[in-house]
């Protein structure tokens, strides 16, 4: 009696065993139907180990699994990733792994029958009934929707089966009388012959043998109109067994033999099944070796082209680099040798200053030696008459000298802009008369009369030092070039336009050409050759003024007519009052 | 009217002595000439001077920058002061405008340029250009003093001495203790500096030097000043006098 109960016991488990397997992989639709939607595109990894779930690499799954971590996923994100570890645990039979992951899901979990459910089959497995019929009991009172996926037959089986092992037929007859008719309903063969297979060891159990056997008959005939071998073999061991129990051993013997050749059958099958599995196998790591080649193919190719294109960029950068560098040492170049024609145009023009200058200097100073032996002559010969015309000349000598030397200084100190210099309001006609004051026995010598025609007070801007060097240099030059007894006007005119106030020096002297102007206004100061060595200067005199007159933001203008005589007009900016 | 007190400092014996010569034909009041640093400060806190004519350099050095510097440095101490020198050395005179408002008088000058070199150093020191050069005005008011330019040289008038100020138009009548004379003056200028101290105006006409109110007549509207002069004021300016004598 233990024997047949054990066996029995082995088949039912069997059933359940090779059931429970293929529906966990089957039903999941809904399941990965609802990651697919919330999930992609937005967690990689969620992605991924459903990618790897949907291929049944469970391994894969695990792997993948174990990177998950509580901070980067929601509660709900983590219940998916569970879920599915805790799945492959199970099929990987890893039962007690399964389980503390699967038990770690909140019961608010969308899928939380599922996790029931997969729990209820472990249990099964583990023949741990009491604690799967509490499982199903549970997705019962939680009612089972069209979310889990859950076949209703199976669930019912399995409740049945539950029961059935607990010895409390009355339930195990409901839930499996209801599982076939539900079979019936459906019309699987295979089903029937499981669900008559069931309700005969139920009856068999309650040792009502004679109904069980109608069943187990059923059982058998049925499913001799299906391929499953599997359930043929259950069918025809059944039988055997009932036979045996029977003692009818012939017929017993018969289905033991036919179980044998179904057995063979499965195994067979399973054996072909396992070799096919294994071509599969071969073939696809055939295939994915192809892939990988295909794949480090590429990399190769795409490394070779990102070296082209980086190289051909630094190449570029480098061409860029070396004419940036051409063409500015092509200006630093074109500047220099500016600027060093510009050198040595001014090296050429101090050069004729200097010799000018040393010439003014040498025949002054020459005129002076002359003029004093002239005088020690005069004086050893006592002839007193002519020493004061001499002295006079001594000293107008050393009065041009003096100019000279002073220009000169001043416009040094220009070009190096070494002087203070400071634009103030000033008052003309005092400074006209202050300069007057230095210059009278200059026009007395000449006879020359000088008029101020400035009206008082006249308010200027100019820099005081600079605006008497320009004042002096052009009294200079007009006594130079006027006759005795000339006459040399100092006239201020108010301009309404610029708000100018011009300053004409007018004289009736010599006078000069237009080409005379022009060359002396030329802005290289060309310096003049001697035409004449007494009235003619090096020109360093009018080229000060110009430059004076510029630095304090004055006009200078030069109107001269030969013989009649020159005009030299300042125009300074007014003092706003 | 007085003269003004100048201190020259000069190493150079001869350039003082001519400088001298020069100030004292135009009635200018040369006090003090000092040789070195320590002589010219001691003569310039001896005597009441109105103007400096610093040589920069005494000896080697620029001194006359650093004394300039050293009056400057004492606040109310600093007089108008003119410097004399040689050379326009960018760095020499970038030290000596430090101490402004500076002016300066470049050798050789002649009289001519150093009377205008004073006026100058005076128009600027007490904030009031174009003054002595021009037609309008002829005086220049400082802390103490009105500067006054009569013919080519400079003077000055205490305002202690002055009695009252008859307002004319672009001038005005000074009255002193000895004395009475007409100025140029613009009369903005008068309101501005003028009557801020011990000057009351108390009729369109008349600023009063307020130490010189002997006698106050509300009834016939009149104030008997020093000397006997007797001025009336008006009514718009009573304000003025009620106030002046509550404080009296």
């Amino acid at each position: 009696m233990y024997f047949k109960k054990a066996f029995i016991f082995i088949l039912i488990l069997f059933s359940i065993c090779t059931f429970s397997q293929k529906k966990t992989i089957k039903y999941h639709s809904h399941f990965f139907e609802k990651i697919q939607s919330d999930y992609y595109y937005k967690n990689k990894l969620l992605e991924k180990t459903s990618d790897f779930f949907l291929q049944q690499k469970w391994d894969s799954v695990i792997v993948a699994t174990s990177k998950v971590t509580d901070t980067k996923n929601s509660k709900t994100e983590l219940s998916y990733f569970n879920y599915m570890r805790a799945h492959s645990f199970m099929l990987k039979n890893l039962y007690s792994e399964a389980q503390t992951e699967f038990k770690k899901i909140p019961s608010d979990f969308l899928f939380y029958n599922k996790v029931l459910y997969a729990l209820s089959s472990i249990s099964l497995d583990k023949s741990q009934f009491i604690k799967a019929l509490v499982y199903l009991k549970n997705i019962e009172d939680r009612g089972i929707t069209s979310m889990d996926d859950i076949e209703d037959i199976s669930f019912l089986n399995d409740l049945g089966v539950c029961y059935l092992h607990l010895k409390k037929y009355d339930k195990a007859n409901t839930y499996l009388s209801e599982y076939l008719k539900l079979a019936e309903k459906k019309g699987n063969n295979k089903e029937l012959a499981d669900a008559y297979s069931n309700i005969a060891n139920l009856y068999y159990e309650q040792y009502k043998d004679s109904i069980a056997i109608a069943y187990f008959m059923k059982a058998y005939d049925i499913s001799k109109k299906t391929s499953d071998n599997e359930i043929k073999r259950l069918t025809s061991t059944n039988m055997a067994v009932v036979e045996e129990n029977r003692k009818n051993f012939r017929k017993a013997l018969l289905y033991r033999k036919e179980s044998e050749k179904w057995r063979e059958l499965v195994y067979d099958q399973e054996k072909i099944y396992n070799t096919v599995k294994l071509e599969k196998k071969i073939l696809e790591e055939r295939k994915e070796n192809e892939i990988d080649i295909l794949k480090l193919e590429n990399k190769a190719k795409s490394f070779q082209r990102n070296g082209f294109i980086a190289s051909s960029i630094l190449f570029l950068l480098l061409a860029i680099t070396v004419i940036y560098f051409l063409i500015r040492k092509n200006k630093t170049t074109k500047i220099i040798t500016l600027q060093k024609e510009q050198l040595s145009l001014l090296n050429k023009t101090k050069d004729k200053l200097f010799s000018i200058v040393s010439h003014d200097l040498r025949s002054s100073v020459n005129l002076m030696q002359r003029s004093n032996s002239k005088l020690i002559r005069n004086i050893e010969n006592e002839n007193y008459n002519s020493l004061s015309t001499i002295a006079n000349k001594n000293a107008l000598v050393a009065t041009t000298t003096y100019n000279l030397l002073e220009n000169l200084l001043n416009w040094a100190t220009l070009q190096t802009n070494s002087t203070y210099f400071n634009i103030e309001s000033l008052e003309l006609s005092s400074i006209l008369k202050q300069i007057e004051f230095n210059y009278r026995p200059l026009f007395e010598d000449k006879n020359i009369n000088f008029i101020i025609e400035v009206e008082q007070p006249t308010f200027i801007k100019a820099d005081l030092d600079s605006l008497k060097i320009i004042i002096r240099n052009l009294l200079d030059n007009a006594i130079k070039f006027s006759p005795e007894n000339g006459t040399i006007i100092c006239k201020s005119e108010v301009t309404n336009q610029n708000d100018l106030v011009n300053l004409n020096i007018k004289d009736n002297g010599i006078g000069m050409t237009a080409e005379m102007v022009k060359q002396l206004l030329a802005s290289s100061p060309l310096l003049n050759k001697k035409q004449n060595q007494q009235e003619i200067g090096t020109g360093l005199g009018i080229q000060l003024c110009k430059a004076l007159t510029t630095k304090n933001k004055a006009t200078f203008h030069i109107e001269s007519t030969i013989n009649i005589g020159t005009t030299i007009t300042l125009g300074f900016p007014k003092t706003e009052i | 009217m007085e003269n003004l007190n100048i201190l020259i400092i000069e190493d150079d014996k001869e350039l003082a002595l001519e400088l001298s010569e020069i100030l004292e034909d135009y009635k200018y009041n040369v006090v003090a000439v000092a040789r070195n640093y320590k002589d010219a400060l001691t003569k310039y806190y001896q005597f009441n001077i109105d103007l400096v004519i610093i040589d920069i350099f005494l000896g080697d050095n620029p001194e006359g920058i650093t004394f300039a510097e050293t009056i400057s440095t004492v606040p109310n101490a600093i007089k108008p002061f003119l410097f004399l020198t040689s050379s326009k050395d960018q760095q020499i005179f970038e030290r000596a405008k430090l101490t402004n408002p500076f002016r300066y008088l470049l050798k050789p000058f002649n009289e001519l340029e150093l009377l205008y070199a004073i006026e100058m150093a005076i128009e600027k020191f007490y904030g009031q250009i174009n003054v002595f050069a021009s037609k309008t005005e002829d005086t220049v008011i400082a802390k103490e003093y009105l500067f006054i330019k009569k013919k080519n040289t400079l003077k000055k008038v205490n305002f202690n001495n002055i009695i009252y100020i008859e307002v004319d138009n672009r001038y005005c009548n000074i009255i002193t203790e000895i004395e009475n004379f007409i100025i140029q003056i613009s009369l903005s200028k008068v309101y501005e500096y003028l009557t801020q101290n011990f000057f009351k105006q108390v009729h369109r006409k008349y600023i009063v030097n307020t130490d010189m109110i002997e006698e106050i007549s509300l009834s016939k509207n009149s104030l008997l000043l020093k000397n006997n002069h007797l001025i009336s004021f008006s009514e718009s300016y009573r304000d003025i006098i009620k106030s002046f004598s509550i404080l009296k």
